[in-house]
């Protein structure tokens, strides 16, 4: 998207917003005509001024950012109460409203509009006010007067120059519609069954139908699913943007020095995976300014500029958006890692020495860790990054950390940019259909049972040089359910020269390979999330309809890998 | 949810003629309002679920929706293995707000209009644990004696997250 469509977007969007807001002002002003002690609907105001003010400033069109700013005062002044509302102060407010939609209107539609007089009669008003106040403090008594006189005398007086101007009652009509994601969610779920059921029509007309009969229905609703998905694509930018805000309370807080950078706003992603992860981010862009970036002091020590840096960027690749967060900040020290998860029995000591240091500092993201030896306010609670982990793992994201002493972090996540179609492998387990992502299979192998080793607690095999752990899905899930068999159940009741087919995933570095009964094929599934009372179940990720009308359970690697793994984890540090 | 309140206080509205669907689990009968009942179908394919407690039978696919199956036999502990099962059994389709799920039973459901007042509300069953609120009133007609259950307290979300951490630690030892 180059820099025009872009700046084109954005200015639909906030024309949008600022219609709603311009709408929202004029409502409001309706109920506080009715009810002038309605303080509620007067701090909205408020509120709503200053937020048009905020984007309009943001957008560079100071007229409206002028406007929306005196306004802005002149509530606040009727907000403590230092203007009282009458008749005619009201005819003045909603001129000033008329004329906020006609600036914004004139975005669309360049016209010239008179703003100026308007914006001094709320400005005379704001000085009376306050000067008003003023003389109370020595004149309680004639208060009242002071306030509500001026105001009366001179309203009146300017409201001519630019009244019924054109067009200020006229509807205005934005050419964006704003639409609840619950409404997405729906129809992205009806086309997932549309999809699903156009898959069981060809598949049973395969023999009697010639391909071509369904080519159209093939076309029509794969590009209908297709546009469901991109209207929930939204630019990562929404979020980034207000990155700029956190950063700088962040910095002020911990009195540190630090410039943001924001690279590839316009990148696209699925609006509700942008959603999951926004917490995520802020935390660590906090982090980044907390525990990352050196005082001033420091840094010129150090021969850096006081100034720290934090870079904010955002790619797409394929079916991924890779979002990094980079500072030239203290790095991460792997040896403090470990003396802490060492200290916190996160990890027993002699597993830590055989960790490399990038899996080292991947120990932040266990639960109850935290490196700093104080809590401060705004990092260094201790919780936070075990959930940024949990939240990229609900989203099949990946993070990434790398990191140089005294030179900087950065830390990349991995996202699918839409939740919508996952492209994964189905198998057969139990006369059962399960789909497993392709994302975390790096093969698929058959092996002989007699390849299969005891190894300590579990079961082992060698293949192309890499160890790989060998876990039989039907004892997993067997045991989940409260069955008390064996560990190596299924693993002895084989024959020896049985073959077996087995899919191997990576996920975090470790390599597993689960046996299944039959392999069956690759297949593109709209995955259905778990709901209530599933959405505690960490195997999966949630079901897909197939073709022959059956459920069929879609795999959660990250959530089978972490369930065998901390159970190992709890072993060493009991033993 | 206001159904079972109603049922609570038959006093409040004398003799209002109510409509239950009856089921049987076990040798008893029980029985849900009908409002809480969306459709009865016979029982689709279910895909048995890892990690959940036994009473969970799975999930099916019910007009095109992904639901939970249950058997309450299995949860009141009234299975009954000396019967012969028929193959056509049926699942009582619920919905609320906040769930979908389906309850299997093994004889067609009927259908029964009763008074409000020949419901009895509070009953003591001898258990004083949390479960026993979900008996919502004991009905009784001639010689029959439906229990009436209040079927969201019975998989309330507490109830069903409590089995699932129970459940949990046996995931553990893979």
């Amino acid at each position: 998207m180059n820099q025009d469509e872009k700046d084109q977007e954005y200015r639909e969007i906030f024309l949008a917003e600022a219609l709603e807001n311009y709408t929202e002002i004029n409502r409001l002003l309706t109920v506080v005509e009715k009810n002038i002690g309605d303080s509620q609907a007067i701090h909205a105001l408020f509120r709503i001024t200053h937020t048009l003010k905020g984007n309009a400033t943001g957008m560079g069109f100071d007229k409206i950012a002028e406007l929306a700013h005196v306004m802005e005062d002149f509530f606040g002044e009727v907000r403590d109460g230092r203007i009282a509302l009458g008749s005619d102060i009201f005819s003045s407010v909603f001129k000033a409203a008329d004329v906020l939609g006609e600036l914004i209107e004139a975005i669309k539609t360049p016209k010239d509009v008179k703003y100026r007089g308007i914006k001094t009669k709320l400005e005379v008003l704001i000085k009376n006010a306050t000067e008003g106040t003023m003389r109370t403090e020595h004149h309680p008594a004639s208060a009242q007067v002071a306030t509500a006189r001026p105001s009366a005398d001179i309203l009146p007086l300017q409201a001519g120059d630019e009244s019924e101007s054109a067009g200020s009652t006229q509807v205005a009509f934005s050419d964006l519609i704003q639409v609840s994601v619950k409404k997405l969610d729906n129809l992205l779920n009806l086309v997932g069954e549309l999809i699903i059921e156009r898959d069981r029509i060809i598949a049973n007309n395969a023999r009697s139908h010639t391909a071509n009969e369904f080519s159209r229905l093939n076309r029509i609703s794969s590009d209908l699913q297709y546009s469901v998905m991109d209207v929930r694509l939204v630019q990562v930018g929404f979020l980034f943007n207000k990155f700029h805000r956190i950063v700088r309370d962040a910095s002020v807080k911990e009195s540190k020095q630090v410039n943001l950078k924001l690279e590839g706003v316009e990148t696209e992603i699925d609006r509700n995976i942008l959603q999951v992860i926004s917490d995520s981010l802020i935390h660590l862009i906090r982090n980044s300014v907390g525990h990352g970036i050196e005082s001033p002091e420091e840094r010129i020590k150090k021969g850096k500029t006081a100034e720290g840096n934090i870079m904010l960027s955002a790619t797409s690749e394929s079916d991924t958006v890779v979002i990094t967060i980079k500072d030239d900040g203290a790095g991460i020290d792997p040896q403090r890692i470990k003396q802490k998860a060492i200290a916190k029995n996160i990890i027993h000591a002699q597993d830590a020495n055989q960790l490399s240091e990038r899996d080292l500092i991947m120990l932040i993201f266990e639960p109850g860790f935290s490196t700093m030896d104080h809590v401060t306010a705004i990092s260094g609670r201790g919780v936070g990054m075990d959930v940024v982990k949990r939240a990229l793992d609900s989203i099949g994201g990946t993070i990434q950390v790398d990191s140089m002493i005294g030179e900087g972090t950065i830390i990349t996540l991995r996202l699918p940019s839409s939740m919508a179609v996952k492209s994964t492998l189905l198998f057969e387990l139990e006369s059962q259909t399960y789909a497993i992502p392709l994302s975390y299979t790096e093969s698929v192998i058959s092996i002989y049972k007699s390849a299969i080793h005891k190894a300590g607690q579990g079961l082992v095999t060698v293949h192309l040089g890499n160890t790989i752990h060998i876990v039989f899905l039907s004892d997993l899930f067997a045991q989940s359910v409260g069955d008390s068999r064996g560990r190596y159940a299924s693993f002895d009741q084989l024959h020896g020269e049985q073959k077996l087919e087995v899919v191997v995933v990576t996920f975090n570095g470790k390599r597993i390979g689960f046996i299944v009964d039959k392999l069956l094929q690759q297949k593109e599934i709209v995955e259905k999330p778990l709901r209530k009372p599933f959405d505690t179940i960490s195997f999966l990720s949630g079901t897909t309809i197939l073709g022959n009308g059956n459920v069929c359970l879609s795999l959660s690697i990250p959530g089978i890998v972490n369930a065998l793994f901390t159970n190992q984890v709890n072993k060493t540090v009991n033993a | 949810m206001s159904k079972t309140t109603q049922i609570k206080e038959p006093n409040a509205d004398h003799g209002r003629i109510q409509q239950i669907v009856v089921f049987k689990l076990g040798q008893e009968e029980y029985g849900l309002h009908i409002d809480q009942i969306r459709e009865v179908v016979i029982t689709p394919v279910i895909t048995r679920m890892p990690q959940t407690p036994s009473f969970v039978k799975g999930v099916a696919n019910i007009r095109g929706n992904v639901i939970a199956i249950l058997d309450l036999e299995d949860k009141f502990g009234l299975a009954d293995h000396s019967s012969k099962r028929s193959e056509n059994n049926f699942t009582l389709v619920i919905e609320s707000d906040e769930y979908k799920m389906g309850i299997l039973v093994y004889e067609v459901p009927n259908t029964l209009s009763i008074s409000s007042t020949s419901i009895e509300a509070s009953v003591f069953t001898g258990d004083q644990h949390a479960e026993q609120s979900y008996i919502a009133g004991i009905a009784k007609l001639d010689k029959r004696l439906i229990i009436m259950i209040d079927i969201f307290k019975v998989i309330g979300e507490q109830e069903m997250q409590h089995v699932f951490k129970r459940q949990n630690p046996q995931t553990q030892q893979v």
